[in-house]
């Protein structure tokens, strides 16, 4: 079958494959050609359970894959662009500038030993030309549209005085600080209290929503992709297994282990 | 709705990142190699000490084998010393001493200490308060000036100095383990072990101690390093084992003199014994470590 | 207002842990120190001596009370600020420590400066270019500089530069034979001449100094050098690193500001042990090279069985670990906000 690329995807995954090489050289396949596309200003979800390869085709996007990971083919399509023809400088160009990333365990993924405003600075500063004082400005006003209580004294905290909800807030902060075009979260709400999942999840879907943004939601709760998300792929071991809107995966899926996730989940007869 | 994508299979050729994973494995060659040359030497150095006590090309101990001061030659593959005794069979014969004794005190700190900071971390409370104040005052004792301090006050001699350099090392191995067993004692399978009945003991040398000795093997080989250079300084001072005995530290400090009249050679071989003793101890345990923490 | 007092408290509780070291030092010193030498007399009187003087010697030293009483009465006198009078010199300790701790100050000082620099920029650039030839051969040299006793390395440097180039002085101690030492100011034989201006002593004093540096640098680098490479390693490997690259920061940020901060904790525990080393333990540098600093005066009491040489010097070695921990714990709390006093 051949490539059909839609026009006008903000990104196109085309039959990215790769694996870890163990100690005897050998490449173990843990991604065996995943292909999607992300339509512009579009909430689409990539589900699968873990171990299925999501998270690191996240990674991939942003090439910030774990150590030990080799690709071995395929193309990252960004705005028409391969970012792998262009080596490594292709992906700084675009690195938290036109492209930004919402980790997993906010709280580990800061750094301790700085405050939370000289980190979010830093990044502004990175991606955009300000001087000092606006760039804090701009980072304040952030913080607020993330619903941060009281940010210019949170500002001068460090990240292990946040709690998990809070430093998530942050990270998202940060992530839009450089006004990007593509958000990918993998697994923003992992770990985190149920009813705070639910805030965070919320912000989300009314800052994608409200700013145009692309975004890629990485995740395992089917729930919150039925409330949240406009597009859905499944993906399994490595591999891409059905694709379609949101409604149509929870209404008539086609993919057999489609069928078995939304069993499990209890999402179809609730629905 | 139509999608925009399907799923497909087309071959895309892969490109030039494929080179990177060989050059990340040729950087991970060389730490695996660094280990296995630091056994290597070991096992060579301890072939050579065992060697010595049966066959030495001459007698070490006895003086007048050669003229004195003779530099290297192929009779005197290391020259001769003040004395005219054989650089070469007392730097083998030293190995036994240096060897043996860096083995024995290590050996000794390690099964004293990873005892004491295992019952001191598990029991906790008092006991475990004045046994770590006791270590730190150990600690607070520059580590050479502890060991010429009580070589000084029981006397020279092998046992004497083994016992010495092993509570110099004592501290580190109590501390280590203390925090390894802290760190899982309320792990789940050791409440699961005391809850179907294991004695507290069982419990902390059949269950926790196993668990925790990964760091402590790979730490008493950086240990053996620095002991063969404390036995070897103790030596230089004049506190080590018994005098006129070969051993390297003691045979540098026969040369030193000899050294600044340029005859070089009386100390520079034992002084490179030293350090291929203390070297290949220190890559083995760099690469103990460091296996330890891919795990 | 409960957490100034809650700060206060502990300061004041690690200070009483530091008193109990140093006691606890000090006591297993005089002990020791009494089974090395249970009867200095010798020392003090001739062999010939009948027992009528050696019995007045002893009482006047009061080495005839109970070893007990003895050791009270030398905790009175440490308290006063008297550590005793050395059999050897015939001057008090205190004084004698005195006037050697500037030699060793001098020597230590410029050793630690650049043996920490060194070291920390060896293991940087190993770090971040892992398993280069730059990492290698950083490897190679910080293995050899662990391994080394550093009386070896002293005498080979001497052998190399005083024996065969000639281009060292000889092992004579902060100046060469004939030269006057320097008006004193601040200790250090170089800064004294140069304050004064005579720039021949201190040319000559860095000459007589340039050996022994190189010598202790070198065993300071390598410990440093080691630690700033594994703990750079792990930092690079680290989440946040993760993090800021994916935020598209430079990477020099992200290696010299945010990998770089989170390596000083451990480094500054490894140079907290490294000075203490440095002003206290280098004792056999200081005996290759003749310095006259304390390193050396406490070899000589060891052989001699000086006592009260030796605890003065034991004393002044722990008062310094306990000092140094205790501004180590400070930094950790500044450099480390997760850590509080």
């Amino acid at each position: 079958m051949s490539v059909a690329l839609a026009e006008g995807n903000l990104l196109d995954v085309v039959d990215y494959r790769g694996g870890f090489r163990g100690p005897d050289g050998e490449v173990t396949e843990v991604l065996a050609g995943v292909s999607f596309g992300l339509r512009r200003s579009t909430l689409t979800a990539v589900v699968g359970e873990t171990g299925s390869g999501k998270s690191l085709t996240a990674l991939s996007v942003l090439g910030v894959q774990p150590r030990g990971f080799v690709r071995t083919g395929g193309r990252m399509l960004f705005d028409g662009e391969d970012l792998f023809a262009g080596g490594p400088r292709s992906f700084e160009r675009v690195r938290g500038n036109r492209i930004s990333l919402v980790f997993q365990d906010a709280r580990a993924a800061l750094n301790p030993v700085f405050t939370v405003g000289h980190q979010l600075i830093d990044v502004c500063r990175a991606h955009r030309r300000l001087g000092r004082k606006e760039a804090e400005q701009v980072v304040l006003d952030m913080l607020e549209r993330v619903r941060i209580p009281d940010p210019l004294r949170r500002m001068r905290q460090y990240p292990h005085e946040f709690s998990g909800g809070m430093a998530q807030r942050v990270m998202l902060a940060m992530a839009l600080v450089s006004e990007p075009e593509l958000l990918v979260l993998d697994e923003p709400t992992t770990g985190l209290d149920v009813t705070i999942q639910a805030d965070i999840m919320d912000l989300l879907v009314e800052l994608i929503s409200s700013s145009g943004l692309t975004a890629c939601l990485i995740t395992h709760d089917l729930g919150v992709v039925a409330q949240t998300c406009q597009d859905v792929v499944v993906m399994r071991s490595g591999t891409v297994r059905e694709i379609a809107t949101c409604e149509e995966l929870f209404t008539a899926p086609r993919d057999e282990y489609t069928r078995d996730l939304l069993a499990a989940s209890r999402l179809v007869e609730a629905r | 709705m139509n999608l925009t994508l399907t799923p497909n299979k087309s071959a895309a050729s892969p490109d030039t990142a494929a080179n990177a994973p060989r050059r990340r494995r040729l950087t991970r060659l060389p730490r695996r190699g660094s280990m296995a040359v630091g056994l290597v030497i070991v096992t060579v150095l301890l072939v050579v000490a065992v060697g010595s006590m049966f066959w030495t090309p001459y007698d070490p101990d006895a003086s007048g084998v050669g003229l004195p001061y003779q530099p290297p030659s192929a009779e005197h593959w290391f020259g001769t010393d003040r004395v005219g005794a054989d650089v070469f069979s007392r730097t083998m014969a030293a190995a036994a001493t240096d060897v043996g004794i860096t083995l024995a005190a290590v050996l000794i700190a390690l099964v004293v200490g990873t005892v004491v900071g295992a019952v001191s971390g598990f029991v906790g409370g008092a006991v475990d308060t004045v046994v770590m104040r006791f270590m730190e005052i150990l600690q607070a004792f520059p580590a050479l000036l502890l060991a010429m301090l009580m070589v000084a006050a029981v006397g020279p001699g092998t046992l004497n100095v083994i016992v010495v350099v092993s509570i110099v090392g004592i501290p580190n191995y109590v501390r280590l383990v203390r925090a390894e067993i802290l760190s899982k004692k309320h792990w789940q399978f050791a409440e699961a072990a005391r809850m179907v009945g294991n004695s507290r003991s069982r419990v902390l040398f059949r269950h926790l101690l196993p668990n925790s000795m990964t760091p402590v093997i790979g730490f008493s080989s950086v240990n053996a390093s620095w002991v063969a250079v404390i036995v070897a300084s103790l030596g230089f001072i004049g506190l080590g084992i018994e005098p006129g005995s070969a051993e390297w530290g003691s045979m540098i400090s026969r040369g030193q003199d000899s050294i600044l009249s340029g005859e070089w050679w009386i100390s520079t071989f034992p002084g490179i014994a030293i350090l291929v003793l203390s070297a290949a101890f220190y890559l083995i345990g760099d690469g103990l470590t460091e296996s330890g923490e891919q795990r | 207002m409960s957490a100034l007092f809650g700060r206060s408290r502990s300061v004041l509780s690690r200070l009483v842990g530091a008193l109990v070291v140093v006691l606890g030092v000090v006591t297993l010193t005089f002990f020791l120190a009494r089974v090395v030498s249970p009867d200095p007399t010798n020392l003090y009187v001739s062999p010939q001596a009948d027992q009528a003087t050696r019995d007045q010697v002893r009482a006047m030293m009061g080495l005839d009370k109970p070893v007990l009483e003895q050791y009270v009465t030398y905790l009175g006198q440490l308290v006063r600020g008297d550590l005793g009078t050395s059999f050897s010199t015939g001057q008090p300790v205190r004084d004698d420590l005195l006037s050697r701790l500037p030699a060793t100050l001098e020597l230590a000082t410029y050793s630690l400066i650049i043996g920490t620099l060194v070291g920390v920029v060896v293991g940087i650039v190993g770090a971040v270019r892992r398993g280069g030839i730059l990492d290698h051969t950083g490897r190679f040299v910080t293995v050899a500089g662990l391994a080394l006793p550093q009386f070896f390395v002293g005498l080979m440097l001497l052998w190399i530069f005083f024996v065969v180039l000639g281009i060292a002085p000889g092992p004579v101690g902060r100046l060469p034979v004939g030269l006057v030492d320097p008006p004193q100011t601040t200790g250090f034989v170089v800064i004294d001449a140069l304050l004064s201006g005579q720039w021949a002593v201190a040319g000559a004093a860095l000459q007589q100094l340039a050996l022994p540096l190189i010598t202790l640098a070198f065993a300071i680098f390598a410990p440093i050098a080691r630690t700033v490479r594994t703990a750079m390693l792990e930092a690079l490997d680290a989440d946040y690193v993760r993090t800021a690259t994916a935020m598209g920061l430079p990477q020099r940020t992200i290696h010299y500001r945010y990998a770089l901060k989170n390596v000083l904790l451990p480094v500054l525990t490894m140079l907290a042990g490294v000075i203490g080393f440095a002003f206290s333990g280098a004792v056999l540098v200081e005996g290759v090279f003749a310095w006259p600093g304390i390193g050396q005066y406490a070899l000589d009491a060891i052989q001699q069985s000086d006592f009260a040489a030796i605890q003065g010097f034991v004393l002044y070695a722990a008062v310094l670990y306990v000092v140094v921990y205790l501004l180590l714990d400070l930094l950790y709390a500044r450099v480390d906000p997760r850590v509080r006093l």
